[in-house]
């Protein structure tokens, strides 16, 4: 910086020189954010590539970059919080702070040391999923800029809805569970319980836990079949991983398609599922727009595009609006999102916010 | 095996025994002694099915039948290898990683949507020589390195799993090869392919057990393993073998539980281990080794199936199920096993 300053023609008088040294000691001195000529590097970390819900995000986060003609650095703490949170303060050094986080902590602990540490050092930092419940944004300003996560009661209530309406607002159905102690389990249940009371003529036959997993649904969906038999008219499962592990225990009793089912996370057997009418819907949290977005609002923040400051406390906490996979917009999705890669409207900042999160 | 030896030794084992142990199996003894307790997990079996038919007659209908055998098929075939290794009064806990490497090649080979491959049945032929060679490491680590089978094994879990993390990038691949789902979806005589293969899989580790030298040996290196190798029996290589086979059955079922789920992750194999183990001994069993065998880990596997079959049936809550089936593990083992005649409980 100094060379540009003042060595730039072959006449170099000693006012230049020491203006030019002047200058760029003024510049080495001034906090890391005001150095605007540098521009910062948008860091993301996540737990790992090896699932298909981390690798998207990634490539939501490098569209992001490319679009906005940034570095783009990604972190893996492959299931390690220690790594994790090392890895970033290696970052926070190696830029001076001149960096943009968005961040899915590994687990709920790791987003106070990831938080102070970035606000420390002058980043900006965003953070998904997991934070402690007295960790707030609004008490780092304006460094920790948004917390984003989405809301389990909305998204079980949504396929709830979707499935009732496919079996025709009449019928009993099923319902699978996931790991019962699990905050994502609980709340899709409530959702699922939500609905249930909104439509007095849906029976639930049967809850039951299938951990998650697909093979326990397989064997769990078998059982529910000799019970209830015909009565099952539609199948609610908690995530699509287990209704796909349902859809496969219909279909060795030639009802795969006749009895529709329902989950959340957009995984590819489902999507192709809900192509073949197999599964009524499934509903993701969409993990491109988690990666881009999450870097986008981190890094208008740091140019001062707004002040985290004077936003609402919906912008600072708040769920997203998770995308519904339908028979409607099965099509558009596939083309979209499996074939290719999303376009987003990276400048619509707040378009996907549904609320302020619930205390 | 067979020699009964309760009369020479019961007055001076019972004076040890006590009272908690010796009212059971007096019990047990009054109703027609060890003959019974043979029998007991065939009659805790059938128990269990008139009580579940009582409450809920869908039980006995041929459809639920059905589905019994074809949710038995995969624990049946895993529990045929185990039951080899336990009769050595080794343990395999190997089980999970060996079936999901098994699962993961013959995925990866078949037609599927990750990637070009499509060697048709090749690739179940690779999945069951990959289970058999997983098993036979667990064997050569276990002998050549003087490694307990409970260490050994435990390794060779980790290790399958993390290979097919690895080789699967941590998402779930799809099985489009028709003919291997068939597996699953074809019914011959009315019951899924499936359940024919598991049924083969038992008539083979029957012939094993019961006609051959290697089931023999394998009983009798669990009756007494000193006194077998002073007979002359090699039984390094009678438990690499034992291993091996072992790990061939785990391959199969491997196979079936990709076919049956059309679609194969790392975690395949997740809590099948426990229920392998738990039919295996609900079935009357010894983990010590040499007691019990194939035929008796077949009535254990019906008696698992059954009671998670009967659970859903009678609409106990999915919060208690488990502790109901803890409750059934120790009666089952209970009754089955001659407690009076154990000299110490480890």
């Amino acid at each position: 910086m100094k060379d540009s300053n003042g060595l730039v023609s072959g006449r170099v008088s000693r006012r230049t020189v020491m203006l030019g040294a002047a200058a760029g000691a003024a510049t080495l001195a001034m906090p890391n954010i005001l150095r605007a000529a540098d521009k910062p590097t948008l860091v993301t970390s996540i737990r790992s590539l090896s699932n298909p819900y981390h690798a998207v995000w990634k490539s939501g986060a490098e569209a992001y970059a490319k679009w906005a003609g940034l570095e783009h650095v990604t972190l893996v703490s492959e299931g390690n919080s220690e790594k994790g949170i090392a890895d970033i303060k290696a970052m926070l050094a190696k830029t001076n702070g001149n960096m943009v986080l968005n961040s899915d902590p590994n687990d709920t602990p790791d987003a106070r040391p990831i938080v102070e540490a970035c606000a420390k050092a002058g980043a900006y930092v965003v953070t998904q999923w997991n934070k402690p419940a007295d960790l707030h944004p609004k008490d780092f300003n304006p460094n920790y800029v948004s917390h984003i996560e989405f809301d389990g009661i909305a998204s079980g209530k949504t396929i709830a809805e979707i499935l009732f309406k496919t079996i025709g607002g009449k019928g009993g159905i099923v319902a699978l569970g996931g790991l019962i102690s699990t905050t994502a389990a609980i709340e899709r249940k409530k959702g699922l319980d939500a609905a249930l009371a909104a439509n007095p003529d849906i029976k639930l036959l049967d809850f039951q836990v299938a951990n998650w997993k697909s093979t326990e649904a397989f064997d769990l969906m078998g059982n529910l079949l000799t019970r209830f038999g015909d009565d099952i008219k539609g199948i609610w499962a908690a995530n699509d991983d287990m209704g796909s592990g349902a859809l496969e225990a219909l279909r060795a009793e030639n009802l795969a398609g006749k009895v529709p089912i329902v989950g959340v996370d957009g995984i590819k057997t489902a999507v192709d599922a809900v192509r073949t009418g197999e599964f009524a819907c499934t509903i993701t949290s969409d993990p491109f727009w988690q990666g881009g977005m999450g870097l986008a609002i981190g890094y208008n923040a740091k140019i001062g595009k707004f002040d985290p400051a004077k936003e609402p406390p919906e912008h600072r906490e708040f769920y997203g609006k998770a995308v519904l996979i339908s028979h409607d917009n099965v099509e558009e999705y596939y083309k979209t999102n499996v074939e290719s890669k999303p376009e987003m409207d990276w400048n619509d900042l707040w378009g996907r916010v549904t609320g302020a999160i619930r205390a | 095996m067979t020699i009964d030896t309760e009369p020479l030794k019961s007055v001076s084992d019972i004076e040890r025994t006590t009272l908690m142990t010796f009212l059971p199996g007096r019990i047990a003894t009054m109703l027609g002694g060890r003959r019974w307790r043979r029998l007991a997990p065939v009659a805790v079996l059938v128990v269990l099915c008139i009580l579940i038919t009582i409450a809920n007659p869908n039980f006995i209908e041929l459809r639920n039948l059905v589905r019994l055998a074809n949710s038995a098929a995969v624990p049946l075939t895993l529990a045929m290898g185990l039951t080899f290794i336990i009769l050595m009064g080794s343990i395999d806990l190997s089980v999970e990683g060996t079936l999901s490497v098994a699962a993961m090649v013959v995925v990866l080979l078949a037609a599927n949507d990750s990637n070009g491959n499509d060697y048709g049945w090749w690739a179940v032929l690779a999945a069951i020589a990959s289970g058999t060679i997983m098993g036979l490491i667990s064997g050569l680590v276990q002998t050549m390195l003087r490694i307990p089978s409970f260490m050994a094994t435990l390794g060779m879990w980790f290790v399958g799993l993390g290979l097919s993390v690895y080789m699967l990038g941590g998402s779930a691949i799809r099985l489009n090869e028709a003919s291997i789902r068939d597996l699953a979806l074809h019914r011959f005589l009315g019951l899924p392919l499936a359940v024919w293969v598991a049924v083969g899989a038992f008539v083979l580790a029957a012939i094993i057990q019961y006609h051959t030298r290697l089931g023999r040996h394998i009983l009798a290196i669990g009756g007494d393993e000193d006194v077998t190798k002073l007979s002359g029996v090699n039984v390094t290589r009678v438990r690499i073998a034992a291993f091996a086979l072992a790990g061939f059955f785990f391959g199969i079922a491997g196979v079936l539980a990709a076919a049956q789920l059309g679609q194969s992750h790392a975690v395949i194999g997740d809590g099948r281990l426990f229920a392998a183990v738990t039919a295996v001994v609900v079935g009357g069993t010894a983990l010590t080794g040499g007691e019990g065998g194939v035929v008796n880990t077949l009535i254990g596997v019906l008696i698992v199936t059954v009671l998670a079959n009967g659970m859903i049936l009678l609409g106990i809550s999915p919060y208690i199920q488990q502790t109901v089936q803890g409750l059934m593990i120790i009666a089952a083992v209970a009754l089955s096993l001659d407690r009076v005649r154990l000299k110490i409980v480890k």
